[in-house]
């Protein structure tokens, strides 16, 4: 009773100032939150375009589809199709992410329509050491990935990233941010692929 | 009547000192990591500065009002949930309304949380002082800092690009002016540099004025 009455006398004002600041943060939240979105919505929306330039828009295909994350959590995301201006379809995307060097990577990643090739990926939110790990969103390091192909991509110290392949060379500095990248994609393309053949929206390959 | 006079003087030299005489950067050498960090250009340096007002102002009238509350042993864990809370809101503000500077300042927001300045006016300041001279020692220091970001910022900024808050003013000699922009000016070796040069001339001019 003495060490309850102890704990109550001593942190008090702590409880009731992290109840305040708790709620103060949520009213902050809540008041903030659609623009948040929409920026963020706004954010995907330009990134998709600039790496399937024939989408004039964007429409879900697929609401709440299931996938595994990196964490081996079952998460829920939206698969996006990109519609050109005379209705057909153009490509794919969707926002995948994982864990970075520094803090979580999120990126919006695009494939064509027959998802055979990656139209590229662009970075959504990142927090990775400027200078290096967040080269990550330099043309650079992003072109290696416009039309290598919707497989398994594996990271390289060294070689021409100009070739395209499955292949990708790793940023000087930057080895595990650019193998969070490959990470992150090699792991939602399979999925995502497989989420849309099952629901007939791609060809099957088998 | 001159009681009301000597307050006016304190207040105002409260008001100044962070300018200059003890100024957050220049003088306390506090709050290293946004200066040298956002200060490639004046914009985001503004941003960052202005942020920083905000959770030190906001940070010192809470601290300010719980004064006599607090225990000697919780204190700074009361200092780091309300600075916690304050660096939150704006950066959710900056996410909300300046999405594109929010992503240029990219961790430097949430780092406020550990900003030197802000604990050590909570400590030295608000915890012992009254709600005014709390709120004017706060905006004092806000100021101060917020200026010698954006000076430091426009210094490197009009040597690395040619131009001041995104206004061209030299004229580049790729476009057929005669200013050949100092690339080095936008790394991290600029930063310390120019800021090296800054403290040295306010050394200089300390050591004359005394």
């Amino acid at each position: 009773m003495f060490r309850l009455k102890n704990f109550i006398q001593q942190s008090w004002l702590l409880i009731v100032v992290s109840f305040v600041f708790g709620l103060l943060i949520a009213v902050a939240n809540a008041a903030w939150q659609d623009e948040i979105l929409q920026n963020e919505e706004d954010k995907f929306n330009n990134l998709a375009k600039g790496m399937l330039t024939e989408a004039a828009g964007f429409e879900t295909a697929l609401d709440d589809a299931e996938i595994k994350s990196l964490k081996g959590k079952k998460i829920k995301i939206d698969i996006k199709k990109a519609i050109s201006a005379d209705g057909k379809c153009v490509g794919w995307a969707f926002i995948c992410e994982g864990s970075g060097f520094a803090d979580k990577i999120k990126l919006v990643l695009t494939v064509d329509a027959g998802f055979d090739k990656l139209a590229g990926f662009g970075v959504l939110s990142s927090n990775e050491t400027p200078g290096f790990g967040d080269q990550i969103k330099l043309p650079y390091y992003r072109n290696q990935y416009v039309n290598a192909p919707a497989a398994a991509l594996t990271l390289s110290k060294t070689g021409n990233p100009k070739i395209i392949d499955s292949e990708i060379v790793a940023i000087s500095g930057a080895t595990v941010s650019s193998e969070a990248v490959i990470k992150i994609i090699n792991h939602y393309i399979e999925q995502v692929r497989e989420q849309l053949q099952s629901k007939g929206l791609i060809a099957d390959g088998k | 009547m001159a009681n009301d006079a000597v307050k006016e003087g304190v207040y105002k030299d409260m008001l100044l000192r962070g300018l200059w005489r003890e100024n957050p950067v220049l003088r306390l050498l506090l709050g290293m990591c946004p200066t040298l960090a956002v200060t490639v250009a004046v914009k985001p340096a503004l941003t960052m500065g202005l942020s920083v007002v905000f959770v030190l102002v906001c940070s010192n009238i809470v601290v300010s009002l719980i004064r006599n509350l607090l225990k000697p042993h919780l204190r700074i864990l009361m200092f780091t949930v309300t600075i916690a809370t304050f660096v939150t809101i704006a950066d959710l503000f900056l996410k909300a309304y300046l999405p594109d500077m929010s992503e240029r300042l990219g961790p430097y927001v949430p780092l406020i949380i550990v900003n030197c300045i802000i604990i050590c006016r909570a400590e030295a300041c608000a915890s012992k002082n009254s709600l005014f001279i709390s709120i004017i020692d706060a905006i004092g220091m806000g100021i101060g800092f917020t200026l010698t970001l954006c000076v430091l910022a426009g210094i490197r900024e009009i040597l690395a690009t040619g131009a001041v808050f995104e206004i061209q003013i030299l004229a580049l000699q790729n476009q057929g002016g005669w200013f050949v922009p100092w690339a080095a000016m936008s790394m991290p070796v600029g930063a310390f540099i120019t800021l090296g040069l800054m403290l040295a001339l306010v050394n200089v001019i300390t050591k004359r004025k005394s």
